[in-house]
């Protein structure tokens, strides 16, 4: 048994989906090898198909949209996570004062706004000057222009961010700005910041200022696809504050900072260039004036928390295409009754019983089969859909595609319904003969 | 086709004795103590309705389960055989006639009248569809075997009917009312037919029928009443 266990582990990932899937259909392939073998029942499942149409089709989308709830339900649970993750791959640790660390995720790396307490000057330059810390960027939010949120930081967590511009140039003075791939202003565009998110946002309180969009990043897949990105001395300053540098150092951006002369900032993004020093760091710098963690960890700690929502809803999705499943059995059932005659007539001319077994069985079969592709194609097609609502909602890229977990669903539920559908077929197969002719 | 002579009678003899049905509450519903019909010939089942008349016809295709008494064809004794055995004799042995044909109306004129290609042997299937086509022609139906059943009329639907009887070749007919759905000039075509390709080719036939048209034409005739045999005449 342990042999078979490693076997199994060392098989690639890939073809053990792909055997798993097959194990999952195997029951219903192997009902039909056994029921149809040897004979041609397809010209009467046909006419069964072709009599009652409507009634078909109501059979196929009950099906189709049992599958599809749990196809889209599965790929789009998956399309978020991974969407989520993606967005957050470029924030490798994250210097806060305390507080929550999921509160500070959604805010620096998601971009949802929130009050949070600031990282004092003198905390900010230790952070930048500590051993193997490649890039310290103060990430200064609260501020939106027309729905997009002005964040302020500096032009390497830009360059770090973005991979390299779409099209411009980054920032060089406190006056210029970096838009989003999809932000909504126009290169050479001159912009207001508002102070604030949303309905309450205040449009006249820095009507004084204004920055020029310098250049646009390629699309990441963030939220931050949609925002504008300043210098942090322009936002310290649009706000009457100190902006980071002694006033020999005016009109200068970027690092280093003057801490007597740093504002403060809601958060820092940190980065080494060595994978492992980022532990140590994190390490560092987790204590009672400070905390760091990985964004990262926080997000498969908040999918674990969520993965009790996940399971619910798959549970629900199972829920429903059992439902489903009984509701078209019990059609079946009905639908074989309205065949009754035609089935006692191949009876009465000599039709083994396993071939009128075999009519039926095709039949529910053939609807069966019909109603699980057609829910693969309204799973994906809704998963779709709700994935560019949420992406339009959150700018976290969620793409819903067609995975394994998806197909061992519909392998599993396609196997199930085929074995049930042995018996309507049974039913049909015991119905007496004569009473069903003269009926 | 030149009729067959008897000694090569494909046709296969019936012998009934003491045949008795009831109905599951007990009420009798046919009690026939002897019914010969030699092989190749025709007999006319005449009655009243609720006589016993189909009855008696499902009787000699094996159909009923509670049934007394002896059905032989040849030298088979249908009603000792096992359910799957008398659907086999069936299969090989008997086409069947309803009165309101019983096709699949959503395949066509061939489909339906090759039916039983669908559940013979494979090395059966294709002898059974020319047959099919051979019968349709011969019924004057040849050129329309792609056309729904459906859109048929209930003569030509009744002609398929019998197509689909003969497919498989059997040695006796058995016909339930074939007429009773048509009108008088389409019945007439079919008694023509029905009779005909019986005669023919040497089949044993046996028709139950209302329509004195089609009972006086064939070579015995009974009637039935209330489950019991009345009379009987030789044509």
């Amino acid at each position: 048994m342990p042999d078979v266990f490693w076997l199994w582990a060392g098989l690639p990932t890939t073809l053990q989906d792909a055997l798993l899937a097959l194990a999952l259909l195997a029951p219903g392939l192997v009902a039909g090898i056994v029921v149809l073998r040897g004979l041609s029942p397809w010209p009467l499942v046909r006419a069964m198909l072709g009599r009652f149409s409507a009634a078909n089709v109501v059979f196929v989308a009950l099906i189709a949209i049992s599958v599809g709830i749990g196809v889209g339900l599965t790929a789009q649970e998956r399309g978020l996570r991974q969407g989520s993750a993606l967005a957050a791959e470029k924030f490798d640790l994250v210097v806060a004062a305390p507080g929550s660390e999921i509160t500070l995720m959604l805010a620096a790396v998601y971009l949802q706004p929130s009050d949070v307490p600031l990282v004092s000057g003198a905390q900010y330059a230790e952070i930048a000057a500590t051993e193997r810390v490649s890039l310290a960027a103060p990430i200064a939010f609260g501020d939106s222009h027309d729905g997009a949120p002005v964040v302020g930081t500096t032009a390497d967590f830009v360059a770090h961010l973005s991979g390299g511009l779409a099209e411009g140039r980054l920032f060089e003075t406190a006056e210029e700005a970096v838009a989003g791939a999809y932000a909504p202003v126009a290169l050479g565009e001159a912009l207001t910041p508002e102070h604030g998110h949303g309905p309450t946002a205040e449009d006249e309180s820095h009507a004084d200022f204004a920055y020029t969009v310098t250049g646009r990043m390629a699309p990441t897949g963030s939220p931050w696809d949609r925002a504008i990105l300043v210098p942090v001395e322009g936002v310290w300053a649009v706000h009457g504050l100190a902006d980071g540098h002694a006033p020999e150092n005016a009109g200068r951006i970027g690092p280093p900072f003057d801490p007597d002369y740093f504002p403060g900032t809601p958060a820092v993004l940190v980065r080494s260039d060595e994978l492992w020093a980022h532990y140590g760091l994190k390490s560092r710098f987790t204590r009672p004036d400070l905390m760091a963690f990985f964004p990262g960890t926080v997000l498969a700690q908040l999918h674990v928390i969520m993965g009790d929502v996940r399971a619910a809803m798959s549970l629900l999705a199972v829920v429903t295409q059992v439902l489903v499943t009984v509701a078209v059995l019990a059609g079946l059932m009905i639908l074989t009754r309205i065949f009754a005659r035609g089935l006692a007539l191949l009876r009465a001319l000599g039709a083994p019983l396993r071939y009128v077994f075999a009519v039926v069985w095709g039949y529910s079969a053939a609807l069966i089969l019909v109603g699980a592709l057609a829910g693969l194609v309204v799973g994906l097609a809704a998963a779709s859909v709700l994935s560019r609502m949420v992406t339009a909602r959150t700018d976290v890229l969620v793409s819903a595609t067609l995975g394994w977990p998806e197909l061992h669903l519909i392998a599993g539920f396609v196997s199930l319904t085929l074995l049930l559908a042995l018996l309507p077929a049974w039913s049909a197969v015991r119905r007496p003969i004569v009473p069903d002719l003269r009926a | 086709m030149p009729a067959t002579a008897a000694s090569e009678c494909p046709g296969l003899a019936l012998s009934v004795t003491d045949l008795r049905v009831a109905a599951p509450g007990g009420r009798l519903l046919l009690s026939l103590p002897g019914l010969d019909l030699p092989a190749g010939r025709s007999l006319a089942v005449r009655g009243p309705s609720g006589a016993g008349k189909s009855t008696l016809l499902h009787a000699l295709a094996g159909l009923l389960t509670d049934v007394e008494g002896a059905v032989r064809w040849g030298e088979t004794d249908l009603l000792s055989l096992t359910d799957p055995a008398r659907a086999a004799f069936r299969r090989a042995r008997v086409g069947l006639v309803f009165q309101d044909f019983l096709l699949f109306e959503e395949l066509g004129a061939e489909a339906n009248a090759a039916l039983a290609a669908g559940f013979a042997p494979a090395s059966q299937r294709a002898a059974i569809r020319q047959r099919a086509r051979s019968a349709l022609d011969r019924l004057g139906l040849g050129g329309t075997s792609g056309r729904l059943a459906a859109s048929f009329s209930d003569g030509e639907r009744q002609r398929i009917a019998i197509a689909r009887a003969l497919a498989h070749d059997p040695a006796v007919i058995l016909a339930d009312e074939p007429t009773a759905s048509l009108d008088r000039a389409a019945a007439d075509r079919l008694i023509d037919d029905l009779v005909a390709l019986s005669r023919e080719d040497g089949r044993t036939l046996v028709v139950v029928s209302h329509d004195p048209a089609l009972t006086e034409r064939l070579d015995q005739s009974v009637e039935i009443v209330d489950g019991h045999l009345r009379e009987g005449h030789h044509a």
